[in-house]
């Protein structure tokens, strides 16, 4: 589904990412994990395509497009979507007015008709249930005085109701509760089917708890250092990131 | 905004919008006479600032002859942020549109107040003026 080759990528003149590798097939989740700084949500960005990262090298492949040439919104309506680790607020749009351009515009994307009001809602009803979200929280402003775990929870209603094919989670974990991490990971997880993937960034293993990765992937210095199953993760929590570091360096 | 008679109350919402190369002032007036024993007002001036070539100024006149009265005037600024439009094209929105819903969102509180034919024709108004103004 995703093929990264060697990708790079600068912020200004420091490059962050150099000589990323990838390949995410349908229906498998990956775990990006990594020490601070490593280029965990740099690699999030650049595929979601966001401007302040200059991408300086190799290929990225979506489903046989070349994503690097498609513009943010078209990434969007191709499938791809991204959890912000700090979504941001719009006053006086609420959730469901934004979602529903949101549809509409990615339905005109792919030549289907608008989805009239009575089907929106269906639509919205059946995707509250799935994530555990209240309406009310749906009819406020988006994102505005909302709670941090009603922040991801409503990213995760999102993600429900546009059904990506490819989800990036960018540190979803952060700032949630146990409570409110496990009504996100449930989340993630009824919407996990064999013809969408998932790429999870995070710092925790926690997080993997509930949302179980088939590969983990460990980011350092904007390289992916080692790659390995779950277990890997559980190492990583139990040692720390020096041994990899010290790896790196001694290779 | 003119208080003559006690205990009187009044509030004043101004949302004003700049885009391109354009200035935009508030001025207002409110004027408590003395005999508005216990006047109460509230001015809230919001400029919302669309690129970096245009302005919002805020000139509050306010006139007080009666010592009882309770006046009260807060303005902000913002801007529309690159956070907030990418927030949207990630969700398959497309700028201009994007625009168009942060502008109609930071405008509903006054356009709500409109009677139904004003705010539809406000609305049209508003999404024609900002076509083509993102840069």
């Amino acid at each position: 589904m995703l093929t990264i080759k060697n990708l790079q990528a600068n912020v200004g003149e420091k490059q962050i990412l150099n000589g990323i590798d990838l390949q995410v097939n349908a229906g498998e989740v990956h775990a990006i994990m990594g020490p601070n700084g490593s280029g965990k949500s740099t690699l999030a960005s650049v595929l979601a395509g966001r401007e302040d990262y200059e991408v300086t090298g190799g290929e990225v492949d979506f489903l046989g497009k070349n994503l690097l040439e498609l513009s943010p919104e078209d990434r969007a309506r191709e499938g791809i979507f991204m959890a912000f680790q700090y979504p941001v607020e719009i006053p006086g749009v609420s959730t469901i007015n934004f979602m529903k351009t949101a549809i509409n515009q990615i339905r005109e994307y792919r030549g289907q008709q608008p989805l009239d009001a009575v089907s929106f809602l269906q639509l919205m009803k059946e995707k509250m249930k799935l994530v555990e979200i209240d309406q009310s929280l749906l009819n406020r402003s988006l994102n505005e005085g909302f709670s941090g775990g009603e922040k991801k929870r409503n990213e995760i209603f999102q993600m429900a109701m546009l059904e990506p094919k490819l989800a990036l989670l960018d540190e979803t974990d952060s700032g949630l509760d146990i409570d409110a991490l496990r009504i996100v990971a449930n989340g993630v997880n009824k919407l996990r089917n064999k013809n969408n993937a998932v790429i999870v960034v995070t710092h925790y293993q926690r997080l993997l708890d509930y949302i179980v990765p088939d590969f983990v992937h460990v980011l350092y210095k904007g390289k992916i250092v080692k790659s390995g199953t779950k277990e890997l993760a559980l190492e990583l929590e139990a040692k720390g990131y020096d041994w990899i570091k010290n790896e790196v360096t001694v290779a | 905004m003119i208080h003559i008679g006690k205990n009187t109350r009044s509030r004043i919402v101004s949302k004003g919008i700049s885009a391109g190369k354009s200035q935009n002032s508030y001025r207002g007036q409110v004027h408590v006479m003395k005999r508005a024993t216990n006047a109460r007002n509230h001015s809230q001036c919001d400029s919302l600032l669309m690129g970096d070539q245009c302005g919002a100024h805020t000139f509050p006149y306010i006139d007080v002859e009666n010592n009882s009265a309770r006046i009260e005037h807060e303005a902000t600024t913002s801007k529309i942020g690159e956070d907030q439009i990418f927030y949207c094209l990630q969700r398959g929105i497309d700028e201009e549109a994007a625009v168009a819903l942060i502008v109609n969102g930071y405008a509903k509180e006054v356009l709500n107040q409109l009677p139904m034919e004003f705010a539809v024709e406000a609305q049209k108004l508003l999404a024609l003026t900002l076509e083509g103004s993102v840069g």
